[in-house]
């Protein structure tokens, strides 16, 4: 049992009786690290880091672009943000949009990875075609699901009249547009999981399985107790950044519904570009994008405790 | 949590030697075939079936629409296969666009974007991974805390940055921001922490310091991890329209999405040309896709294992 | 790697130069340069790119470049690169007029004081007076419109005959009859938007007598007459001669597909839907119970403040709202002339498109002309009503919900 808890995903287990490996002690070379971490630090620090800091700034005031002074407003964007409900809508939205489609895809992902497992020209071929969502650009893939989902010329609408339904407006039902771009949004990126999932289970080792089957399990057991905790840490990591992503969505809801009808799909971030762009409040918008960092920092320190996940080695 | 030690680098290298990589549960699954497998096999493939068909419906209609007429989308709009046929999308776009310009600005961008991330990631994964010095961790969740914000909202002082540089409209401006990405020093450190230290040690004996440890060990076993990486960094910064609309001014600067917006908007008459901007604009992604696909599945093996 | 180390080389010579421009307003001796920056992608985008070239060939001395950006690009970048000195010396910012008070807000825009009829001035006078209302803050003019568009009435030459009518309707009475006619067998009577389009609800509201906001920017949808005018057409609606939930492309597709037999839209639409097969025809918008009234829309055309070339900018303007210049853009473009004393030329009227369209000038009004905060009030209060009452709920309360949020947002007691 040491072996299964013990091992990373696509590690083997040490053959039995060699010991495990001194752990070497990297001299404190404190400034080589510096020289080789610099040029992505050093960049990250101005272009991202202090914009973000910047950010901040911008969201204690009253916010014009280009306004040689800025009136300072404290907190009070913030405690407009906290009162105003069209922020806690689309605090709704985006908790729903995340955890809906993170589950989604996690699911979808594993399974399709799990079914393409063994190498073959047919595998690889449907392994493209789930992938080919992904390489699109974003623009298209609005344009041609706004077809296709058109209640009256769409070709969604002409299955589902041959089938005897009415049209539905997927896109127009406040009720239904929601559901539909968490589809849309799954149907584009779960290649994207499914690569990375896939290239986990490639890394379970047979012999795992061979020993779990002689102690007697089978099937859904053998999924249990051998391949899921092997690739936990693979499972962690695309959680984590499917999570991130998906608190931060925006372009795709942008180009299929603009956060429409009613709000109905309106996302932290598509309020935070209409505040910021549309009604030139930038100071708000930059309170929205700061709430979110919150949120998601708390997150991710939450999924990493679940996960039991720690980074210090 | 373990400290890991032995892991997938080590592993292949094992299996090599022990005459192929492990595989799956697959292998023994042949050998035991009970009934149940056989139909539950059947509807796996079923369900692959249908998902296969939903993901790339919408591509045969994006490719197709691309050769029809504007009456004959209208006409069976929610027809896969064009009635009536033209080349009149494609052959708008080379003649309204100054083509190879833009295309040539796209892999300007991306190509040289993309090596530079690779570069400077993997420096830095490689001392979040192998270095100890002080502030380690706190550099680890900067990087990790700046992917948390969304881009819109750093744009404006970035682009207020770039103008006090004098950077504005230029390649330098356009790149060196993007120049390290903070997914890829996670998802590389992640990698480079899962290869087992007796590699590096093995060389530190030779006399090697850490700059080639780094090129000598590191990075080679790490290639199907800069593969992938470098696949995911050109599909988003080929894919990218705002960043070089927004860091650049002239049309001599324009990237492919940008150029490709001059026929979308609010009224669009043609649909063709902007369906048939899409499927080009795709080839290039599709074609390092097929490309890399063995280095996806070997190389983000890798990843996140630790 | 040769040709990146060119292209990188390339970029810091540019850089050098561009960062040596900056600072000094070069004394040249070529044609002063200037950059200009619009929104009119698709099918508009022609019309205004032969403008400008025949502006470049009929003036030696100043050279413009026309960059063309979707709207939303423009939205991000414009602000700040106005701020810093940076982007184009002159710009459309937005296709909402209502834009050009945030950008004063920063001091954005350059003051047009180069009133007057002869050349290289803006005649204000004959130009759209209520684009001139629009663009006037304080007394002083600070854009022009870069086009002035109404909407008429689409119809579907051929579903009409199927369905027996001869004439487009010609008072709103007809209009909803023949809507509730046309409705059948899958094809709506008509085609609404109620999101991301320019607004047709207000030309249904004004045809009955009904409006959003008074002069004073106050709500009035809750007066009687509001809550009539909504109520009419949302029982139409729910009768079924509309869709519910549209955008504007998604119900430009619907009269494209031949699905729908009218439209409210304007010059803009005509090529796309005769390239779409449609038997099209062009008809004035049903007269009112008040008498003749259509949406008009403008898009404001400024000048940076920070322009090195004032001067040229705002030739640049008066010669793009003159005689030959606008009459060319019409006759190209379908769009009225945004002068109103044009009316008489020949060709222009002999242009049947762009006929209908300036024909509806005199009686087009803005969409929330002057009111403060209106693109919240659009998003926040108008657009959410139309898509609530189309969906059933009560019009009479929704009516109330949307005034108390635009009285909120425009300041109104």
């Amino acid at each position: 049992m040491t072996q299964t808890t013990a091992l990373p995903a696509g590690g083997a287990a040490r053959p039995a009786g060699r010991e495990a490996p001194r752990r070497s002690r990297t001299v404190r070379r404190g400034w080589q690290a510096w020289l080789f971490a610099g040029p992505s630090l050093a960049i990250i620090l101005v272009f991202i880091a202090f914009p973000i800091v910047q950010s901040f700034w911008f969201s204690l005031h009253d916010w014009k672009i280009g306004a040689t002074e800025q009136k300072w407003l404290g907190l009070a964007n913030y405690e407009r943000l906290f009162g105003d409900p069209l922020f806690w809508n689309a605090f709704r939205v985006t908790l729903v949009f995340a955890v809906v489609s993170v589950v989604l895809q996690l699911v979808l992902g594993y399974a399709a990875a799990s079914a393409l497992q063994r190498e073959g020209l047919l595998t690889r071929m449907v392994r493209s075609v789930f992938f080919f969502p992904t390489i699109v650009a974003l623009a298209t893939i609005g344009l041609v699901w706004r077809f296709l989902l058109d209640p009256s010329i769409g070709l969604v609408a002409g299955i589902t009249t041959s089938f005897g339904l009415p049209a539905i407006g997927w896109l127009q039902d406040p009720a239904l547009a929601l559901p539909t771009v968490i589809f849309v949004s799954v149907w584009k990126n779960v290649g994207f999981t499914m690569v990375i999932l896939l290239a986990g289970l490639k890394g379970v080792p047979a012999h795992l399985y061979e020993a779990a089957r002689l102690d007697g399990a089978r099937g859904l057991q053998l999924t249990r107790y051998v391949t899921l905790p092997s690739i936990r840490p693979t499972l962690l990591f695309t959680t984590m950044i499917l999570t991130i992503n998906s608190f931060q969505v925006f372009d795709l809801v942008y180009v299929m519904t603009k956060g429409g009808p009613l709000f109905s799909t309106d996302t932290l971030v598509t309020m935070m570009f209409r505040e910021g762009f549309e009604n030139f409040d930038f100071g708000y918008a930059s309170a929205i994008a700061w709430v979110l960092f919150a949120v998601i920092m708390v997150l991710s320190a939450i999924q990493l405790r679940v996960f039991r996940y720690d980074d210090v080695d | 949590m373990t400290t890991s030690t032995e892991s997938s680098g080590a592993a292949i290298i094992r299996d090599a030697r022990a005459g192929g990589p492990a595989r799956g549960p697959a292998r023994t699954t042949r050998r035991m075939r009970r009934p149940g497998a056989v139909a539950r096999r059947t509807i796996a493939w079923i369900l692959l079936a249908i998902g296969a068909v939903v993901a790339i419906v919408p591509f045969v209609w994006m490719v197709s629409g691309s050769f029809r007429t504007e009456a004959d989308l209208y006409s069976a709009p929610a027809s896969l296969f064009p009635g009536e046929w033209t080349l009149g999308g494609y052959l708008r776009i080379w003649s309204e666009l100054p083509f190879l310009r833009v295309v040539a600005n796209s892999f300007i961008f991306a190509g040289v974007t993309t090596l530079l991330c690779l570069l400077f990631d993997s420096l830095c994964a490689y001392a979040l991974a192998r270095l100890e010095f002080r502030g380690r961790r706190l550099a680890f969740w900067l990087v990790i805390a700046t992917l948390m914000v969304p881009s819109q909202v750093t744009l404006i002082p970035v682009f207020v940055e770039l103008f006090h540089f004098g950077w504005l409209n230029t390649y330098q401006g356009l790149i060196i921001p993007r120049a390290t990405s903070a997914f890829g020093i996670f998802m590389l450190r992640q990698f480079f922490l899962s290869i087992p230290r007796e590699l590096d040690e093995a060389a530190r004996i030779d006399g090697a310091g850490h700059l080639r440890i780094y090129a000598q060990v590191i990075l080679p076993l790490a290639k199907p991890a800069l593969a992938t990486l470098a696949v995911l960094h050109f599909m988003n910064l080929w894919n990218d329209l705002l960043w070089p609309l927004a860091m650049t001014s002239t049309t001599e600067m324009r990237t492919l999405p940008a150029a490709l917006t001059l026929f979308g908007g609010q009224h669009v008459n043609d649909h063709a040309v902007l369906l048939a901007g899409a499927t080009i604009s795709l080839l290039p992604l599709a074609l390092a896709f097929f490309l890399a696909q063995r280095y996806f599945v070997q190389g983000v093996a890798q990843t996140g294992l630790k | 790697m040769r040709k990146i180390t060119t292209a990188a080389a390339a970029g810091i010579i540019a850089a050098v130069a561009l960062s040596g421009c900056s600072a000094t307003a070069p004394e040249s001796d070529g044609p002063v340069e200037l950059t200009m920056l619009a929104g009119f992608t698709g099918g508009d985008r022609a019309a205004y790119e032969g403008l400008v070239d025949t502006f470049n060939t009929t003036h030696d001395d100043i050279h413009v470049t026309l960059e063309i950006q979707p709207w939303d690009s423009i939205a991000q970048t414009l602000p700040a690169a106005w701020a810093t000195g940076q982007g184009p010396d002159i710009a459309a910012p937005n296709f909402d007029p209502n834009v050009v008070a945030n950008y004063l807000e920063t001091n954005s825009l350059l003051a047009l004081d180069n009133l007057g009829s002869g050349d290289g001035q803006i005649d204000a006078d004959v130009l759209f007076p209520a684009a001139v209302d629009a663009f006037t803050v304080d007394g002083s003019l600070y854009a022009v419109p870069a086009n002035v568009a109404t909407l008429q009435l689409y119809y579907n030459k051929a579903l009409f005959e199927a369905a027996g009518i001869a004439e487009p309707p010609a008072t709103v009475e007809e209009f909803q009859q023949d809507a509730v006619k046309l409705t059948a067998d899958g094809v709506y009577g008509l085609s609404l938007a109620e999101r991301e389009t320019i607004q047709m609800w207000p030309i249904l509201q004004w045809l009955e007598g009904g409006d959003i906001v008074d002069a004073t920017s106050c709500s009035v949808l809750d007066t009687p007459e509001g809550i009539e005018s909504l109520t009419v057409w949302t029982d139409l609606v729910k009768q079924g001669i509309a869709p519910v939930g549209l955008t504007g492309a998604e119900s430009d597709s619907l009269f494209s597909a031949g699905q729908a037999a009218m439209q409210l839209n304007g010059p803009w639409a005509a090529a796309g839907y005769k390239d779409a097969g449609i038997d099209l025809g062009v008809a004035p918008v049903p007269t009112g119970v008040d008498g003749d009234v259509t949406l008009g829309s403008t898009v404001p055309l400024a000048a940076s403040a920070k322009t090195a070339h004032p001067a040229e900018a705002k030739e640049f303007l008066a010669w793009w709202t003159g005689k030959e210049a606008q009459k060319q853009f019409a006759l190209a473009s379908g769009f009225p002339p945004v002068r109103t004393d044009l009316a008489d030329d020949p060709e222009l009227s002999a242009d049947p498109v762009v006929a209908a369209f300036a024909a509806a000038l005199p009686s087009a009004r803005l969409y929330l002309p002057g009111v403060p905060e209106a693109t919240k009030v659009d998003s926040e209060g108008y657009v959410p009503l139309i898509g609530e009452i189309t969906r059933g709920a009560d019009v009479a309360s929704a009516a109330a919900k949307a005034s108390a949020t635009i009285n909120g947002l425009t300041g109104c007691k």
